[in-house]
């Protein structure tokens, strides 16, 4: 194992998840894209409301996603944010990534972590214009050349509808 | 006595006699009154899009969809047939079907126990002895409320609680022509992707409907940094092309122009390129040169009342009113059903990189959307009226294109007949009263 679950990788994982957040507050898009691998998969399933006994189940690959993404799809969504013209960001939205209940497990690679954690994301625009969403994450971390980067992320939000009119962030 | 229907002031508000003149009176996108009539007049009595047949393959696959604020469950039957019926027991109006979609044999209420089959019939209930020893008591007469009519369009499955609303053939009218681009560009149908997904925006639902109607206008401007960010250039003027058209049937309407990939190319995606380009010898074969070059253009299409789609990034979606300010946007993604597999994996993914609630492309229109309704609060807002004036004197005879043809796709008039549409529902009495009036 390079990469031992000791105290001190915990705690490197919850200072990325944190900084990872602060990024995203900030909109530092791309700065926030390069603590991604270059093979990284960021996948937001769509949602449904199915019944338990559904051998379905309520969302999965090959069906709907808010994102079922590659570097280059996410870097797309980037440019356009970072665009004057996105008319809509602007005055820009005032966001909140709370990162919470972390647990960090052994890969499936000797370089790599598995990470569940929760985030809530609060954005706030113009007076009272704002939109509270929830999502459980689970990330296989990976290091490369000394650093953590994300390899993948699964975010599952327990919304089927999506309480709000947009998804103008990163979850 | 309801104040949406019993009501003077909303009997001339919804005659909008500055329509032909290009002006909208703003109060029809506010007012509760209007909103309870549009429920009524508009929901209660169109057909509306309610599933794709793809997402009731067998018996017992039902999916739940709403007309209006009215929710029903659309059902394949025992016999293969569909049907569709009010989601509401006749005991004590809970729902019977809490999911949204999935494979049943039957609904059972979770209240008092009792039961239908796929046939909406009542089958029984908890404590059935005592219902079977109560004098009169008609397990019969108490099945769930089936709609008054559902019909199918090349895949796509309507329903309407009217008994006397028109076939579904005549209420598409002509327009069928049109829809065929969409729906038989290919001898295998269409289909829908697995899943589906639904926001909700704080507009009222003519504003969206309208935009697919007919804004062309807005594409290039609200959309100038999606446009960038997925073909790294501004959407074309759409004002200069050579020939773009706005055409409509019975209120349905499809702004377009003739560039045949022009909103396929918005996905980036060489998959979907490759396989319009492959095809479009064999839709020229199926729909004329004029059709195949609509399959993938720049343009936008709504079926009156709330069911909109985009050729080419081929997003289908219906705008649910849910109050006069607020819209419940519920999206599907459309490809042929002999499209390889990768083909239909670049639109699943191309239609959500684009038109869902994170695409590039739609997180510009809920900001617009909610203002144009939220400003209307404004008492002095609400009485200034609003231009719907473009291109009053662009109608043209086409000899191809059926329907009401108006040149240019930037244009009002898709718009404008949208809300003539609109208005003559809201005021006739009955459908009957509607087509004794259309074929006058």
């Amino acid at each position: 194992m390079t990469l031992a679950l000791d105290v001190a990788t915990v705690l490197e994982v919850h200072a990325f998840l944190a900084q990872e957040a602060r990024l995203l507050d900030a909109e530092r898009y791309p700065e926030w894209l390069e603590l991604f691998t270059d093979d990284a998969h960021y996948w937001m399933p769509g949602v449904e409301n199915r019944s338990r006994s559904d051998p379905m189940g309520s969302y999965g690959p090959q069906r709907m996603a808010y994102f079922d993404d590659d570097v280059s799809d996410l870097r797309k969504r980037i440019q356009r944010f970072m665009s004057a013209t996105a008319w809509a960001e602007d005055p820009p939205t005032r966001h909140l990534h709370v990162v919470s209940n972390v647990e960090v497990e052994p890969g499936e690679r000797t370089d790599e972590l598995r990470v569940h954690s929760v985030v809530v994301n609060y954005r706030a625009q113009h007076d009272l214009d704002a939109a509270t969403l929830y999502g459980r994450r689970e990330d296989v971390l990976r290091r490369v050349a000394g650093e953590l980067r994300i390899a993948r992320r699964t975010v599952v939000l327990p919304h089927a509808a999506l309480p709000a009119k947009n998804l103008n962030t990163f979850l | 006595m309801n104040a949406g229907l019993d009501n003077p002031a909303v009997d001339e508000l919804v005659r909008l006699p500055g329509l032909d003149e290009g002006r909208i009176d703003r109060r029809i996108f506010w007012d509760a009154d209007v909103y309870e009539r549009e429920l009524h007049r508009i929901f209660a009595r169109c057909w509306n899009f309610v599933a794709h047949e793809s997402q009731l393959p067998r018996p017992g696959s039902f999916r739940t969809a709403w007309l209006g604020e009215d929710q029903v469950i659309v059902v394949r039957r025992r016999d293969g047939s569909l049907g569709a019926y009010l989601n509401s027991c006749p005991h004590r109006g809970n729902r019977v079907c809490l999911a949204e979609a999935g494979q049943a044999r039957g609904f059972v209420c979770n209240y008092h126990g009792w039961s239908f089959g796929l046939d909406g019939a009542l089958r029984g209930m908890h404590e059935a002895g005592v219902y079977d020893r109560e004098p009169g008591f008609d397990r019969g007469a108490l099945g769930l409320t089936p709609v008054a009519q559902l019909d199918t369009y090349k895949g796509l499955v309507f329903a309407t609680f009217d008994a006397e609303a028109p076939s579904l053939r005549d209420y598409l009218g002509a327009f069928t022509y049109y829809l065929d681009v969409v729906l038989d560009n290919d001898e295998g149908g269409t289909e829908f992707v697995g899943g589906r997904i639904t926001s909700v925006l704080g507009c009222n639902w003519k504003i969206a409907a309208e935009n697919f109607a007919g804004d062309a206008l807005h594409a290039g401007w609200t959309h100038a940094s999606g446009a960038e960010a997925m073909l790294g250039r501004p959407v074309p003027s759409l004002g200069r092309q050579p020939e773009s058209y706005h055409v409509s049937v019975n209120g349905h309407a499809w702004e377009f122009n003739l560039d045949t990939v022009g909103n396929a190319a918005t996905l980036d995606d060489p998959v979907v390129l490759d396989y319009l380009r492959g095809r479009h010898a064999d839709v020229v074969a199926r729909l004329g040169e004029l059709r195949a070059r609509m399959v993938g253009s720049i343009s936008s299409v709504n079926v009156f009342p709330n069911f909109s789609f985009l050729p080419g990034q081929n997003t289908f979606r219906t705008w649910q009113p849910r109050g006069p300010h607020r819209t419940e946007l519920h999206t599907w993604v459309l490809v042929n059903r002999n499209a390889p597999q990768r083909v239909k994996d670049a639109w699943r993914k191309g239609a959500m990189m684009t038109f869902s609630p994170a695409g590039v492309f739609e997180m510009d229109d809920g900001e617009n959307w909610e203002g144009a309704t939220r400003s209307n609060a404004g008492v002095v807002t609400r009485r200034q009226p609003l231009h719907y004036g473009l291109g009053m004197r662009s109608c043209v005879e086409h000899p191809e294109l059926p329907g009401e043809v108006h040149r240019g796709q930037v244009n009002d008039a898709n718009q404008r007949a949208l809300y003539r549409r609109w208005s003559q529902l809201m005021q006739a009495r009955s459908w009957t009263e509607l087509v004794a009036k259309d074929a006058a």
